[in-house]
């Protein structure tokens, strides 16, 4: 065998050849370890958080043993990169051993946070030992509207300052917002302020979806802070780089009709191809979104390995024969626009097949935004 | 500019960078500020170039792991010694190895 001319490649993640033929293949790329469900802030439209001080919350959190036995069998399945979110992560007073374990693996690392917590030492970690990015959530960019979300008295200051300590030492962070009913009105001096500090990117996400933990009063806080159909289109088309994503990519997101029109299987998205999640409390997930019990494997009892290549097929594997899945959502040609999917339906009426308006409302308002942009086939 | 190695040189692999066989691909990922770039920047080998890596120990010089490829792979000795120079240098300005004291 004769010996090449390069022996080596230095390249950026997103062209590694790693991508190249993976193209509907299953193999595990990354996961997000949730390892926490509480939250020191108590947001209004919040699918998971819990008390800060919630003592049986705490205590069903995986251990600090078990997080480190998840990511070394992860790393053996091929994992690159981890997702660190919650709640907010850094209430564990272990983040910090979570967070270099991971990275003396060689994993990649990217933390969801609200930077309230933010110290000193999270600064001298990250620097020494750089996350991929930590992405932060903009509530508001007054107190006022940042609190009205939070509910948490100081959380502003806190937040401010921990970006502060973030972006003064050149920690790589990306800002994101959800968008209710709100902080709405703040939207355009949220998004000038993401997009004049973000590393890269900026995005808002209008779409609210429910409780993982289906708490029925806290649903209703969040289907109160929901946006309008016509309100999504409205942000939507009002701010031009998502007006223009949508309208560059509208043969993407509308089929003139849907393929495998015939097929019964419930899942056609991306779930459990590329990527799991570990909650709070040990269950191993397909997406963070799908908390069906018999869509979840208690990594108590099993191992990774066997969640990944056994449960996972198995999952994939459901169908669903109601009408209201194979003559609506399953044949809809607007489904790309669509916030539905089978997780998100269970999360809404307890089946992973069912219809849902305001899902439906909100896709079909895009829809018609778009549809001036489509072209004449 | 690349750090100097010579055949006589023994080297280590850095405790700053970890190196993973993933999915058919070796890649070195840096773990530390200061080692490529930590937040994006991978470093990949192919074959040849991960047979070098996995002869470097901190015990072998440069010369006795070229011998030892040269039983494997076809080419000059001569010739291998360099190529095994020109990476380690190159891996070397990357700080991915390191002089063993």
């Amino acid at each position: 065998m004769k010996m090449p001319d390069r022996f080596a490649d230095n390249v950026f993640l997103p062209e590694a050849h790693l991508w190249e033929g993976s193209q509907g293949k299953r193999f595990v790329l990354s996961f997000d370890l949730e390892i926490t469900a509480r939250c020191n802030n108590n947001c209004r439209h919040c699918y998971i958080n819990l008390p800060a001080a919630d003592k049986q919350a705490q205590k069903k959190e995986i251990s600090l043993s078990r997080i480190k036995k998840i990511i070394d069998q992860a790393v053996e399945l091929g994992a690159l990169w981890c997702l660190i979110t919650g709640g907010e992560p850094l209430l564990r007073k272990d983040f910090p051993d979570i967070y270099l374990y991971l990275k003396k693996k060689g994993l990649f690392v990217s933390v969801f946070t609200n930077a309230t917590l933010i110290s000193p030492k999270h600064i001298e970690l990250f620097k020494k030992y750089p996350p991929r990015d930590v992405e932060v959530t903009v509530y508001g960019v007054t107190k006022e509207t940042y609190q009205a979300v939070t509910r948490a008295p100081g959380s502003f200051k806190a937040f401010s300052r921990g970006v502060e300590l973030l972006l003064k030492n050149n920690i790589p962070v990306r800002f994101k917002t959800t968008v209710m009913r709100e902080n709405l009105k703040e939207l355009d001096k949220i998004s000038e302020f993401c997009r004049a500090r973000t590393k890269d990117y900026f995005r808002f996400d209008p779409l609210l979806h429910l409780r993982f933990d289906q708490n029925q009063r806290k649903n209703k806080e969040i289907i109160a802070q929901r946006l309008s159909a016509d309100q999504i289109a409205f942000i939507e088309r009002s701010d031009t780089q998502r007006r223009k994503t949508l309208e560059d990519n509208c043969h993407l997101f509308m089929h003139p009709e849907f393929e495998h029109i015939k097929c019964n299987h419930l899942f056609h998205c991306g779930t459990g191809m590329l990527n799991f999640v570990v909650s709070f409390d040990g269950f191993f997930r397909l997406c963070s979104s799908l908390c069906h019990p018999e869509c979840i494997y208690d990594l108590k009892k099993g191992q990774l390995a066997q969640a990944w290549q056994e449960f996972v097929l198995k999952v994939r594997d459901r169908r669903s024969d109601r009408d209201d899945f194979l003559k609506k959502c399953r044949v809809c040609t607007i489904r790309d626009l669509c916030i539905w999917c089978p997780a998100h339906a269970y999360l809404e009426t307890g089946r992973l097949d069912s219809f849902v308006d305001y899902f439906c409302e909100v896709a079909h308002a895009r829809a018609e935004n778009l549809k001036k942009h489509m072209p004449v086939s | 500019m690349a750090k100097k190695a010579a055949l006589t040189s023994v080297l280590k692999h850095s405790e700053d960078v970890v190196a993973r066989d993933i999915h058919g691909e070796f890649i070195i990922i840096p773990i530390t500020s200061g080692v490529g770039k930590a937040d994006e920047e991978i470093y990949s080998l192919n074959k040849f170039g991960k047979a070098i890596w996995n002869k470097i120990d901190g015990k072998k010089n440069l010369k006795a792991i070229a011998q030892e490829l040269a039983l494997k792979f076809e080419g000059k000795q001569t010739a291998i010694a360099q190529d095994v120079l020109g990476l380690a240098e190159e891996l070397l300005s990357r700080k991915m190895i390191i002089k063993d004291k």
